[in-house]
């Protein structure tokens, strides 16, 4: 029970990121690594840590890694990551402009 | 009577013979013989257990010879540890294989008392050292790539017939010891289903065919001990799963089911529990298991992620473009069982589960009921207008409340409660504005732009409100309700307008928010919901003030206000619109030359110019009687000839939109060949031909 309230826990903080990126799942997305690797691949999912899970993968940069030529799919634990580049038509900046002042918003409250 | 005393024994076996002290080792006709086909002792590993189950349990009547109490029944049905034992590696020499399963806790300790004479019968010759084989270690398969997967953990059944594409070859048992039972955390590793030799065509029970048998989508389990069991837990999916195993020749059947009195002599495992705590969610299709399908190409985000309905098309769609055939069976992947990983996404799901996702869930959810009206728009063209999906909230209402501040009986003050939603402010931040006196000349710019900029914000989230209200005015229905959300509805406009107009000490109306971008964005949203002559009011204003306006916008912000105006243009009278001309043409003490070149030269400028003309040919084509005041027909003709001669003249830029009237309106006043200047010229600018309406 005290998994669960820790992951309770985790619900107060903003969740604008998380809708964000759960409207891009199935679009190809590029993350970059603190640890400079940049990985592309599917979106397949998010969750409320922003760890991601990406399918179909492969490594943008000149295979400097070649361990990962064989990894198919990984999942991405959300701390450790820089960037994530986006398609930018898959966005649309007015309504996150809208969701940023709507979750400022609530945190106010 | 000890483990260890009989690990001693057996350790002492320099040959496969098995001690003789202890009753259960009374039977000692098979004793010497020790096979080395530990292949195929590890592969009727399971058999053996489960015969040894049901004999133990009840089921048999032969005499045991044992005096092995309930204890001993118990070690035996211990299922397996929660971690599958790592893979025992194969004992190097006969030898040694009675030691493994001493020491293993449970498993096949008390298999030979007794047994061996119906294990005899029914292994036909198998060495007896052999069913003392540790059941967990992996079997070596023939002819199939991956013994990793018939760990403990169960392979997965579903990736196994998609595997196979349903196609299998039944015959083949070295296909049937890959089997898998799905949802089988419950399972024995001890009983993990030996497929192949069960099926050997001995046992085929055709019972396994009737739905009321025990809804044992374990197959080939004689762990149909957990038949009654689990059909208490995953009954409600036993149909689900039916379908595939109801591919006819599909061997796993059991012998013949346990009593369910057999369940409860084993013990719950920790396993069973947390199953038990996921059993009753509704299980999702296979279609949508991840496990089913492990190496496809684009798959769901998992059985228990709710997506919104046009997201799910959009998905689904993208799915069918990219699904192609398995590449490889992959040994790693199926290590949890679709159960076990829908639990924990189950378990992660709890925390996001909210009673409010509009809200909560703004972005994700307004972005796709935009797309889909978009979508729903443009099929409106092409098919009748479909039923418009309804959204299917699985988000549960929390009946849950908290009161932040408490007062206990008989306490002074209040106890502030302090849970992971409202955690106790130790800070409060507090917006430090900085008061400026009103007699103060120099104001520092940027300090006026932050202020302006902070506005700018506060009245956004007013019109977020005002947005808000109206897109759920259109699900209420009632009439009080939707004057009173008309009545706060416009309060709240008639506020940021009123912010909006009166900014101290800064030029004009609505200017300096004008002139900064965000500014813009907010007017133009704004604009909808104003009355009719405040929306001519900034109309007046955008015109009046268009050059310095075109001017200041460095970021090209300007078009976001050419639909809004254009639509208050379109309400315009005759008059209004020649005031509007007249602004625009002496804007700023600009001569009209200047004026019109510099509109020209923007885009937002000339297309507002348009705009201004063609509702004016409009108004006079359309034959409604115009009541002009003194002198507007003249200012009217005036207007056209100075802007045609301007238009002919200089370089236009493309506007937002070329009106299809204007043309009409220039041949209207002037010549022909003055008309087909103005054409090729305007035509230039834009890609398109504007025909004439």
């Amino acid at each position: 029970m005290s998994l669960l309230a820790l992951t309770l826990a985790c619900r107060c903080v903003f969740q604008l990121f998380y809708s964000f990126f759960k409207s891009l799942v199935g679009k190809d997305v590029v993350v970059e690594l603190k640890n400079d690797l940049s990985i592309c691949g599917t979106l397949h999912s998010v969750d409320q840590y922003l760890n991601i899970k990406l399918t179909d993968i492969s490594v943008t940069d000149p295979e400097k890694y070649p361990h990962m030529l064989s990894v198919k799919n990984c999942f991405i634990r959300g701390s450790v990551v820089r960037y994530v580049q986006l398609p930018a038509d898959e966005v649309d900046t007015q309504l996150l402009q809208d969701a940023a002042r709507k979750e400022a918003m609530q945190q106010k409250q | 009577m000890s483990d260890s005393e009989q690990q001693q024994n057996a350790a002492q076996e320099c040959a496969p013979q098995w001690p003789e002290k202890g009753e259960e080792w009374s039977d000692v006709e098979d004793g010497t013989e020790m096979d080395c086909g530990l292949l195929q002792a590890m592969a009727e590993e399971d058999e053996e257990i489960n015969v040894y189950n049901e004999e133990t349990f009840g089921m048999d009547l032969d005499s045991h010879g044992t005096t092995d109490g309930p204890g001993d029944d118990l070690q035996f049905g211990k299922p397996s540890p929660p971690t599958p034992p790592p893979p025992d590696p194969k004992p190097p020499s006969p030898r040694r294989v009675p030691s493994p399963p001493r020491q293993k806790p449970q498993y096949l300790p008390r298999t030979a008392p007794g047994h061996r004479g119906r294990f005899r019968g029914q292994r036909g010759g198998l060495g007896r050292g052999q069913m003392f084989e540790d059941p967990a270690v992996m079997r070596i398969v023939e002819g199939r790539p991956s013994i990793k997967s018939l760990d403990s953990a169960i392979v997965d059944y579903g990736s196994a017939m998609i595997r196979s594409n349903f196609e299998y070859d039944r015959l083949s048992p070295s296909y049937r010891k890959t089997r898998r039972i799905s949802g089988s955390v419950l399972q024995d590793s001890a009983i993990v289903c030996v497929i192949g030799h069960r099926g050997r065509g001995q046992h085929l029970n055709s019972s396994f065919m009737d739905f009321p048998y025990p809804a044992s989508t374990f197959r080939g389990r004689r762990g149909e001990p957990r038949g009654s069991f689990s059909r208490r837990q995953f009954g409600h999916r036993g149909p689900s799963q039916m379908h595939a195993p109801m591919a006819p020749g599909s061997p796993v059947f059991s012998r013949q089911p346990l009593t369910p009195r057999q369940l409860y002599n084993q013990p719950l495992t920790p396993k069973m529990m947390q199953l038990r705590f996921g059993a009753n969610s509704p299980r999702p299709s296979p279609f949508y298991s991840p496990s089913s399908n492990p190496v496809q190409h684009l798959r769901y985000p998992g059985p228990v992620t709710q997506l919104h309905p046009q997201h799910k098309r959009l998905l689904t769609q993208k799915q069918r473009m990219f699904q192609r055939k398995l590449e490889g069976w992959d040994p790693y992947c199926n290590l949890m069982t679709g159960k076990e990983k829908e639990w924990i996404i189950r378990l992660q799901m709890i925390q996001l589960q909210s009673e409010n996702p509009y809200l909560e869930d703004y972005y994700y959810q307004e972005y796709y009921r935009r797309k889909e009206a978009k979508m729903a728009e443009e099929e409106l063209g092409i098919r009748s207008k479909r039923e418009p999906p309804k959204l299917t909230t699985p988000y549960i209402t929390k009946t849950d409340t908290y009161t932040p501040v408490v007062h206990i009986e008989g306490s002074l003050g209040q106890v502030a409660v302090s849970t992971c939603y409202s955690p106790r402010r130790a800070i409060s931040a507090v917006h430090a504005v900085q008061a400026q006196s009103p007699h103060e000349e120099q104001k520092d710019t940027r300090q006026q732009r932050l202020e302006i900029l902070s506005k700018i914000e506060k009245l956004f989230i007013v019109l977020l409100e005002v947005e808000e209200t109206e897109r759920m005015k259109t699900t209420v229905l009632s009439e009080a309700e939707e004057k009173r959300f008309m009545e706060k509805t416009q309060r709240k406009v008639a506020h940021i307008y009123s912010q909006l107009q009166h900014h101290p000490d800064s030029g004009g109306e609505f200017l300096p928010f004008l002139l900064v971008s965000k500014g813009k964005k907010l007017v133009a949203r704004l604009l909808p919901f104003l009355q009719r002559d405040s929306a001519l009011n900034v109309l007046c204003i955008v015109t009046s003030n268009l050059p310095t306006l075109m001017s200041r916008d460095s970021d090209e912000a300007l078009p976001v206000l050419y639909p809004p105006l254009r639509n208050v243009i379109g309400g315009l009278t005759f008059s209004q619109l020649i005031g509007l001309l007249k602004d625009l043409m002496s804007s700023e003490s600009l001569t009209t030359f200047e004026c019109l070149t510099l509109a020209c030269q923007n885009k937002f400028g000339l297309s507002l110019l348009y705009a201004l003309l063609s509702h004016g040919e409009k108004l006079l084509s359309s034959g409604v009687p115009l009541e002009p005041s003194i002198g507007d027909f003249e200012t009217w003709t005036d207007v056209i000839f100075q802007v045609a001669g301007q238009l002919s003249q200089c370089s236009l830029v493309e506007p937002l939109l070329l009106p299809s009237n204007l043309l009409t309106l220039f041949c209207r006043y002037l010549d022909k060949r003055t008309v087909h200047q103005l054409k090729s010229n305007m035509e230039s600018a834009t890609a398109f031909l504007a025909l004439p309406s």
